[in-house]
C-alpha cells in the first residue's frame, strides 16, 4: 500500500474525525471570542492533543488553528474588536462596512477568502516541502545553525516594536532552554539540585502560563464591558461570485505574499495580514475608498493570515524551524510524539506528511460550512459573559500544566510564566520570540557546539559550505541593517545639503 | 504598569551577571573546548548586552521608575490579580492533601464570586466546570487527578 493510500487511512477515521470536528468547533469559538488569540487556544489543546496519538493530534491543531484565525474575524467586523491579532490589520475596514449594512458581505468574504486562502499555502506546502527536504538532507550542523539562528533572528527583527525588547524575549527563551540535562555535555545546568528542574522547565506548561494564564492575569485587571452585536441576518454567500471574479488579482496576491511571509520563520499570520492590507492599498485603483468600508483590503489581508498559517508549516515540517508561535507549538508537540520534524520524517515516515496535508484541505474545507454555523452563532458565542469563562478557563490551564507529567511543579511553572508573561507584555516585550527561543534553543545549541568541535574553533568554518554561507550572510545582514539604516540616515541629517 | 527601561535593564544586567558567574564554574569536557558552559556564556553576554542599551535608554527617557496604567491606580485591580496568583498557589499546596475536586470547586467559586457573578450561578459553575475538568481528564485522558479526601 502506498504511503498516500496509508495516510488516508490513518485520517479518515471516525475517532479522528471527531478530533478534527470538536477542535474545530473550539477553535471558533476561541477565535470568535475577543481578547483569546488563536495561539492560546493552541496552549489549551496541547494538554489533550498529549495523550492522542500522533495523526489526531496533529489534526485537531492544525484544525483549530485555522478555525480560529478564520473566527478572530468575526467580532472584528461586528465589534471592532479583533478575535485575534491576525485579523486586527482590517478590523476598521470591516466594521466600517458592517456599518453601512454590508456586514454579511464582509463575513462571507471573510469566509470564503480566508478557505481559499488556506488551500492556496496548503498546496504551497504540498509542492515545496518535499522538494526543500530533498535539500536538507544535505544539511549538516553549520546549515541547521544558520537556520536555526535565522528564524530567531526574524522573530525578533520582522515583528512590531523595539528589536531590542525583542531580544531580550529571545535571550529568557534562550535560557529557559539551556535549564536542566539535556544539553550536548550531558551536564545539568540551572538546576540547583532541584530533581524536577534536570528534566529542563516543561515547555508545555510554560507555554500556557505564556499565553493563557497571562491573559487571564490581564483579564482580572480590564474592566471592559462586553457588548453584543446585532445577529447577522442577511445572505452570506451573496456577491461571492462576483467578488471571485472582480477580486482575483488581490485575492492571488494576498495568497502568495500569505503563504511567503508564513513560510518566513519567525514572521506569521498577524504580520502577513497587516502586509497585504498595506500592499492592497498601495496598488488599488481607489485606494481613497480604503478605511471607508471597502472589501477590496479585506479579500488581501483575509487570504493572506490564512494562507499564512499553512506556509508556517513549510520550515516547521522540513527543518524543525517554527514559522510562528503556533507552529513553535506544534514542533515542540511533534517531538513529544517522536514525529520528530525534520527531512528525515519525509524519507522514514511519509505518511504522517500526507496524513498532515489531508488535514490541512479537510480544515479548510470544513471551514465553510461551519464558519456559516459560526456567523448565525455569533450572538450566542459573543453573549458568554468573560467573567464566567475565564475562571473556567483558569482551571483548565492548571489541570492541563499538571497533567504533562503528573504533577504539581508543572503547575508551579505555569505559575511563573504566566506572571512573566504578563509582565513582558505590560511593558512592550513581545512573548513570541521567549517561546521560540524555548524551542529552538536546544537546537542551536547542539548544532552550534557540534559545529565548532568540528571546525577545531574556527569561525569561518560557518561560511565554507555554500548553502551555509549564503544563509549566514543573510542572517548578519538582518542583524546589521538597522544598523546601517541608523548610520545612513545620521548622514543624511549631518549633511542636509545633499537631501 | 510600565516599568521605566533602566531597571528592567539593571535587572536584567544582574541576572546575567550571575548567569555568566554559574555557568563559568560548569565543568568541561576533558580534552574539548566546547562543553556545557558555552552557549549559557553567550546568551548571558547576550542578555547583558540588552540590559545595557536598555539602562542607556531609560536613563533618557527616565518619567519616575514606574509609569502607573489606568488599571494599576484601582486597588480593586490588585486585589484581582494577588487573588489569582494566590489560587493558583493553593492549587499547588493543597490540591494533593484535598483531592482535585473540592479544590477546584472552591477555587472555581472564589474566582468567580470576586469577579461579581451571583453566587447562585457562580456554585452551580463552579460543580458543572469541575465535573466537566474531572471527566474529561480522569475519565477520557486518564490523568491521575488528585483524590485527597475522597481517595481510599
Amino acid at each position: 500500500m502506498s504511503a498516500i493510500q496509508t495516510a488516508f487511512g490513518l485520517v479518515f477515521q471516525p475517532a479522528v474525525l471527531v478530533t478534527i470536528f470538536l477542535a474545530a468547533l473550539f477553535g471558533l469559538v476561541v477565535g470568535a471570542i475577543p481578547g483569546l488569540t488563536a495561539t492560546m487556544a493552541i496552549a489549551l489543546l496541547v494538554p489533550v492533543t498529549f495523550f492522542m496519538d500522533p495523526v489526531p493530534a496533529v489534526g485537531a491543531m492544525v484544525t483549530c488553528s485555522a478555525m480560529a484565525i478564520f473566527a478572530g474575524d468575526i467580532p472584528g467586523t461586528l465589534l471592532r474588536i479583533p478575535g485575534t491579532p491576525a485579523s486586527a490589520a482590517y478590523t476598521d475596514e470591516a466594521y466600517m462596512m458592517t456599518r453601512n449594512g454590508e456586514g454579511e458581505i464582509a463575513l462571507g468574504a471573510n469566509l470564503l477568502f480566508s478557505a481559499i486562502g488556506g488551500l492556496f499555502g496548503t498546496f504551497v506546502l504540498i509542492l515545496s516541502a518535499p522538494a526543500l527536504a530533498e535539500v536538507a538532507l544535505q544539511f549538516s550542523s553549520f546549515e541547521y545553525f544558520w537556520m536555526a539562528l535565522l528564524g530567531l533572528t526574524c522573530a525578533v527583527f520582522i515583528g512590531t516594536g523595539s528589536p531590542v525588547k525583542g531580544l531580550v524575549s529571545l535571550f529568557i527563551g534562550l535560557f529557559v532552554s539551556t535549564i536542566g540535562l539535556n544539553n550536548p555535555a550531558g551536564v545539568p545546568r540551572f538546576t540547583f539540585g532541584n530533581a524536577e528542574l534536570t528534566g529542563g522547565v516543561n515547555f508545555i506548561a510554560a507555554m500556557i502560563g505564556l499565553f493563557a494564564v497571562s491573559e487571564v492575569f490581564r483579564f482580572a485587571i480590564s474592566h471592559s464591558v462586553q457588548t453584543v452585536p446585532q445577529a447577522v441576518i442577511g445572505n452570506l454567500f451573496r456577491g461571492w461570485g462576483r467578488m471571485m471574479v472582480q477580486y482575483w488579482p488581490q485575492q492571488l496576491r494576498g495568497n502568495v505574499l500569505g503563504t511567503i511571509i508564513g513560510a518566513l520563520p519567525g514572521a506569521g499570520a498577524d504580520i502577513a495580514a497587516w502586509v497585504s492590507y498595506a500592499v492592497s492599498k498601495k496598488m488599488s485603483r481607489t485606494p481613497e475608498r480604503f478605511g471607508k468600508g471597502h472589501v477590496e483590503g479585506i479579500i488581501e489581508s483575509t487570504s493572506s493570515n490564512n494562507a499564512a498559517l499553512a506556509g508556517a508549516w513549510v520550515p516547521a515540517l522540513v527543518f524543525g524551524i517554527p514559522g510562528d508561535s503556533i507552529t513553535a507549538i506544534v514542533i515542540g508537540v511533534l517531538y513529544l510524539k517522536n514525529m520528530n520534524p525534520g527531512p528525515t520524517i519525509f524519507l522514514n515516515n511519509p505518511e504522517y506528511i500526507y496524513a498532515v496535508f489531508i488535514i490541512f484541505i479537510l480544515a479548510n474545507l470544513v471551514m465553510l460550512p461551519l464558519g456559516w454555523a459560526a456567523i448565525k452563532g455569533a450572538r450566542t458565542i459573543l453573549r458568554i459573559p468573560r467573567e464566567i469563562l475565564m475562571p473556567c478557563i483558569l482551571m483548565f490551564c492548571i489541570v492541563g500544566a499538571f497533567a504533562i507529567n503528573n504533577s504539581a511543579f508543572g503547575v508551579a511553572v505555569m505559575l511563573v510564566f504566566g506572571v512573566l508573561g504578563f509582565l513582558m507584555e505590560e511593558n512592550d516585550i513581545p512573548v513570541a520570540p521567549c517561546i521560540l527561543g524555548i524551542v529552538l534553543g536546544p537546537m542551536l545549541e547542539e548544532n552550534f557546539v557540534t559545529s565548532m568541535i568540528k571546525s577545531d574553533g574556527s569561525y569561518f568554518a560557518f561560511f565554507e559550505r555554500p548553502i551555509s554561507g549564503a544563509l549566514g550572510v543573510a542572517t548578519l545582514l538582518i542583524w546589521l541593517a538597522p544598523v546601517l539604516l541608523m548610520a545612513l540616515r545620521s548622514r543624511k541629517s549631518a549633511m542636509p545639503w545633499q537631501g | 504598569m510600565r516599568i521605566n527601561d533602566a531597571i528592567i535593564g539593571a535587572v536584567l544586567l544582574a541576572f546575567a551577571i550571575a548567569m555568566f558567574a554559574y555557568a563559568r564554574t560548569l565543568p568541561a569536557i576533558p580534552g574539548q573546548e566546547y562543553g556545557a558552559a558555552v552557549f549559557p556564556v553567550l546568551v548571558a553576554m547576550g542578555l547583558a548586552g540588552c540590559g545595557v542599551v536598555l539602562i542607556a535608554s531609560g536613563v533618557r527617557h527616565w518619567q519616575g521608575a514606574v509609569a502607573w496604567s489606568d488599571w494599576a491606580q484601582t486597588h480593586h485591580a490588585w486585589v484581582r490579580l494577588v487573588v489569582i496568583f494566590a489560587l493558583i498557589l493553593a492549587y499547588i499546596v493543597v490540591a494533593p492533601a484535598l483531592g482535585f475536586v473540592p479544590t477546584s470547586i472552591a477555587i472555581l467559586l472564589v474566582f468567580l464570586l470576586m469577579m461579581g457573578v451571583r453566587w447562585w450561578i457562580a456554585a452551580a459553575v463552579a460543580i458543572a466546570a469541575t465535573i466537566l475538568v474531572q471527566q474529561t481528564f480522569v475519565g477520557l485522558l486518564r490523568v491521575p487527578l488528585p483524590l485527597g479526601l475522597l481517595g481510599p
